[in-house]
């Protein structure tokens, strides 16, 4: 009991001391295939310190929601990485039904969040906000329906059992999990605000999705919402990762290598899907999105009719 | 009679008489602010010593079982599903009443007569929770029909505005219908049973003929009452052009009792057949998305929060749906789930629902408007109501930590059990619905950002003279609030509560699915998320002390004269969610693009109509009314014709009833 509340923690913080060492790294590796030296991997600890130090300006129009919208961020976004596995280490908060539950606590982050940037009055923020309600809404299913369908078929609800229950012994399941791999993909893209959905380092504030909302934020406040937006991104890198720990027969040390080496792989994609391609019309979004979903529910169909 | 007078239902029996005396002031008290300030403490009174003898029955007690209670000659029940309907009326019935006394003295100070209003007020609650406890199908619709036209009566306040007049009279033909529909459902029962009391109706197995002709009279006459898809038509004209108090009441209790007749009907015929579980699962999702994207379009606050309660009759109906499968089934923990999560949401709804439209009504009172384009940055006017209303919306839309999120996941759960429990195909169609209700959470998401930042946040979009709140408004709005917290953080109790109602009456065997379930892991991650983001705000503005913290004008791109119009709007707001589904919710867009060099004025308009009433309703009224028309000459002016009108129908009754003998 007590080594499993230690490997819990443990867990928890390698998630909130790495994360921005993955953003970094994808950066890197982006700038690498773009022919570039780029910044060193480091550089997402530096803006961080950066930001901690610099001095806070709110809008004048702005409210208490602006005040709280980055510590409930936070630490909404915290909680969601404590229901995560590292290898084969069983998370802090891991009981029946937390599935729901990360889906919803991120949900909350949501709400404030798009709340805050139309605290602030600005029709950029407004536009930005507009936006996120939207993609959320197609990304949801998503969600659903690669995570919730291996929960479905499997019959757990948890998140740390479904990853533990999911077995390569049959070969129509093995392309099952893949396909659900490749729609997680789909969907941390989406989710993390990354090419082809959004830009995250685009210079036009009409162009941005998640950037516009937070652009009237400054010192510890935008320090805030860059480290949970570093979380969330390596939040779903690892619910990436864990369809792969099938492969290391349940032993820990293994178990830590996918890891190691998943976030390398997975970071290199992503880096190559941002050099190779450009960002999508905003129209073009949904329909994304819902190919995505698509995927997810032929992938279920055809998993439940030739089992 | 036995132990008629024993001391729980002398107090049963004294709330009644005390919330009925209301009334009596009116004999006696000519000027409008004294009876009505009487009036309403009187009725409170009795509100208060009726919920202390609903909490202090079986239900709340610390015993398995619920005690059916049988009184006044069986023409009373008081069992686990009364009971619990008993309490989400009274628990809102009592913020509601504290509102009105600052709601009514703006009418007060209007010089408007309010007299009819406190009446019909007052006959409605009591009428209301004699439905939920009568035994006596005689009683029942009475109660129902006295319901139904003291809500029209107190409708109809502002009366002379042309809006009421339309509003109401969809009401009114949605409730004589409704009564119709259930007249028969009665009647059937009785020529089936023989008996006019409800606790003997149970439709027998040699008699499962009638059984869809049952299930289809209640589902469409209850279905009406609570609003579900094709059926809600009348709801978001009803709802806006109440007194706010009564809106409240509206969409928090009284749709309720659509649910609870539909809850009645199950023990009625149970066991039930799958398919009406399907036939309800399919209303209920439709219902759900549909309503909270209708929603999404809308201007007027009050419909935006009527079109909500089609959204949420939708999810409580995905629980009553999945109960139905289960039972249907004979999965205990399918029972308990759907069943559970069906009424733990209901009594949610009514307490967020109510929360919502009298924090709305405090908005439309001082505005003088429901226009939430109009709105804007009352935050800083009323920085409680916007965390109050805050607090709603959070819970409304089922987002953590809030009782939204506790129903819901009940739910959620619920199909979890129903793909493990029955295999096959199952799974597959379970997925979709939770692919359904996460599409409605992710919707909800985005209709309440909307509606909290529009009214609340940035700037005034019209000058606010004076925002005036009074100690009755937070009253109200907090005891509400602060029951959207509890539930939400210790659901534990509630959810023992919901468990022992639906051990009296709704499952085949025992199941701990729904005590059993990780409770203390909520409440445990709640608070500590509570906890660690009120540390951390002090952290912050420690850190911004040290660091430095001050204000400045949002950026505006280097442009300086930012006026309150240049804002994102409502529409802009909905506007790529509302062109997805454009010919449904007939989403209709005016847009005039300025050209040249010196360009004109321009101007944009959205609006959305319903496509039931739209494209149902309004032409099978139109096309009644062209065949009313032919028979228009019977329509005279002499009183005699009536007569013998009247006469040859009783003949015709009469022959009719001696030919079925």
């Amino acid at each position: 009991m007590e080594i499993e509340i230690l490997q819990g923690i443990i867990s928890l913080l390698i998630i909130l001391g790495f994360s921005p060492l993955f953003a970094g790294l994808i950066n890197k590796l982006k700038a690498v295939l773009t022919g570039r030296i780029g910044a060193p991997v480091w550089q997402p600890y530096y803006d961080l310190k950066r930001l901690f130090k610099k001095e806070t300006i709110n809008a004048t129009v702005s409210s208490f929601v602006s005040r709280i919208s980055p510590v409930i961020n936070f630490v909404t976004v915290a909680v969601a990485a404590t229901m995560l596995p590292i290898g084969f280490w069983k998370p802090l908060i891991s009981f029946n039904g937390d599935i729901i539950l990360f889906a919803y606590i991120l949900g909350l982050a949501r709400f404030i969040q798009i709340l805050a940037a139309m605290d602030i009055g600005s029709s950029f923020e407004g536009m930005g906000a507009a936006r996120e309600a939207t993609f959320a809404l197609f990304a949801e299913p998503i969600f659903f329906f690669t995570l919730g369908s291996v929960a479905f078929i499997s019959g757990l609800s948890s998140i740390y059992d479904i990853y533990y229950s999911i077995q390569l012994n049959n070969i129509s399941y093995i392309v099952f999990i893949v396909i659900c791999s490749i729609s997680a993909f789909l969907l941390a893209v989406t989710e993390c605000s990354r090419m082809p959905v959004d830009d995250p380092n685009t210079h036009l504030e009409l162009t941005m999705i998640h950037e516009v909302m937070i652009l009237d934020n400054s010192g510890i406040d935008l320090f805030l919402y860059q480290y949970s937006g570093y979380i969330k991104l390596f939040i779903y890198a690892i619910l990436e990762i864990s369809f792969f720990y099938p492969f290391s027969a349940q032993s820990y040390l293994v178990g830590v290598m996918i890891f190691v080496i998943g976030s390398f792989i997975l970071a290199l994609t992503l880096a190559t899907v941002e050099t190779i391609t450009s960002r999508f019309k905003m129209k073009n979004i949904p329909q994304y999105l819902l190919f995505a979903t698509a995927i997810g529910i032929l992938n279920l169909l055809i998993y439940t009719f030739t089992k | 009679m036995n132990g008629l007078l024993n001391s729980g239902n002398v107090l049963f029996i004294a709330a009644f008489v005390i919330q009925l005396s209301a009334l009596i002031p009116v004999a006696f008290i000519r000027s409008e602010r004294k009876f009505f300030l009487t009036s309403n403490i009187i009725l409170l009174i009795g509100l208060v010593i009726g919920l202390i003898s609903t909490l202090s029955s079986s239900l709340f007690s610390s015993s398995q079982l619920i005690n059916d209670t049988l009184l006044f000659d069986n023409w009373i029940r008081l069992d686990g599903l009364g009971l619990f309907f008993l309490f989400i009326i009274q628990l809102v019935a009592i913020p509601t009443t504290i509102f009105n006394f600052s709601y009514l003295q703006h009418y007060i100070d209007q010089e408007r007569p309010i007299k009819s209003f406190v009446i019909s007020y007052t006959v409605l609650l009591v009428s209301t929770q004699f439905i939920v406890i009568a035994n006596q199908a005689i009683l029942f619709l009475v109660s129902w029909e006295v319901m139904s036209m003291s809500a029209y009566l107190g409708m109809i306040l502002e009366r002379e505005k042309e809006e009421v007049h339309k509003g109401s009279f969809y009401y009114l033909v949605a409730s004589h219908v409704i009564v119709f529909v259930i007249y028969i459902f009665f009647f059937l029962l009785h020529h089936q049973t023989n008996s006019w009391f409800l606790s003997d109706y149970h439709v027998s197995l040699t008699l499962r003929n009638t059984l869809p002709i049952l299930f289809i009279l209640s589902f469409i006459g209850f279905g009406i009452k609570a609003g579900f898809m094709p059926f809600h038509f009348w709801l978001p004209q009803a709802h806006p052009i109440a007194p706010t108090v009564l809106s409240a009441f509206l969409s928090g209790v009284i749709i309720k009792t659509g649910i609870y007749g539909i809850l009645r009907t199950f023990q009625f015929l149970n066991p039930i057949p799958e398919w009406c579980g399907w036939v309800v699962l399919v209303i209920s999702i439709l219902s759900a998305i549909f309503g909270v994207w209708y929603a999404l379009a809308q201007h007027d606050i009050k419909r935006l929060l009527a079109y909500h309660s089609v959204e949420n009759i939708g999810i409580i109906g995905i629980g009553i749906g999945i109960g139905f499968i289960g039972s249907a089934n004979k999965i205990p923990a399918l029972e308990v789930l759907g069943f559970g999560g069906a009424l733990l949401h209901t009594l949610n709804h009514a307490i967020f629902k109510s929360l919502l439209f009298l924090g709305s009504g405090v908005i439309s009172n001082n505005l003088g408007t429901r226009n939430i384009e109009l709105m804007g940055g009352i935050v800083h006017r009323a920085k409680y109501l916007a965390i109050f209303f805050l607090i709603g919306s959070v819970a409304i839309s089922g987002i953590p930590p809030f009782n939204g999120f506790v129903s819901e996941f009940i739910i959620y759960n619920g199909f979890f059990q129903a793909a493990k429990e029955l295999k096959n195909y199952y799974p597959f169609i379970m997925l979709i619905f939770v692919v359904g209700l996460a599409f409605v959470g992710g919707l909800a998401v985005a209709c309440f950002t909307k509606i909290n930042s529009i009214i609340f946040l940035g700037t005034e979009r019209k000058e606010i003279k004076h925002f005036h709140t009074s100690v009755y408004d937070y009253i109200s709005l907090g005891i509400l609030s602060l029951l959207c917290i509890a539930i939400g953080f210790y659901p534990r109790i509630f959810i023992g509560i919901v468990n022992k109602v639906i051990g009296s009456g709704f499952v085949s065997a025992d199941s701990s699915a729904l005590i059993g379930m990780n409770w203390l892991s909520l409440t445990l991650i709640f608070s500590a998320i509570l906890l660690s983001a009120v540390v951390l705000y002090f952290v912050k503005v420690k850190i911004q002390k040290k660091y430095g913290r001050r204000t400045s004008a949002t950026w505006g791109c280097g442009y300086e004269n930012i006026t309150p119009r240049m804002q994102y709007t409502a529409s802009s707001f909905a506007d790529e969610l509302n062109i997805i589904p454009k010919t449904i919710l007939v989403y209709h867009k005016k847009v005039e693009i300025s050209k040249g060099a010196f360009p004109k004025q321009t101007a944009f308009e959205s609006h959305s109509q319903d496509f039931v009433d739209n494209k149902i309703v309004l032409p099978l009224y139109g096309f009644l009314k062209k065949i009313i028309s032919k028979i228009e000459f019977l329509s005279q002016t002499d009183i005699r014709y009536y007569i013998g009108f009247i006469l040859i129908i009783i003949t015709v009754y009469g022959i009719i009833a001696f030919l079925w003998k």
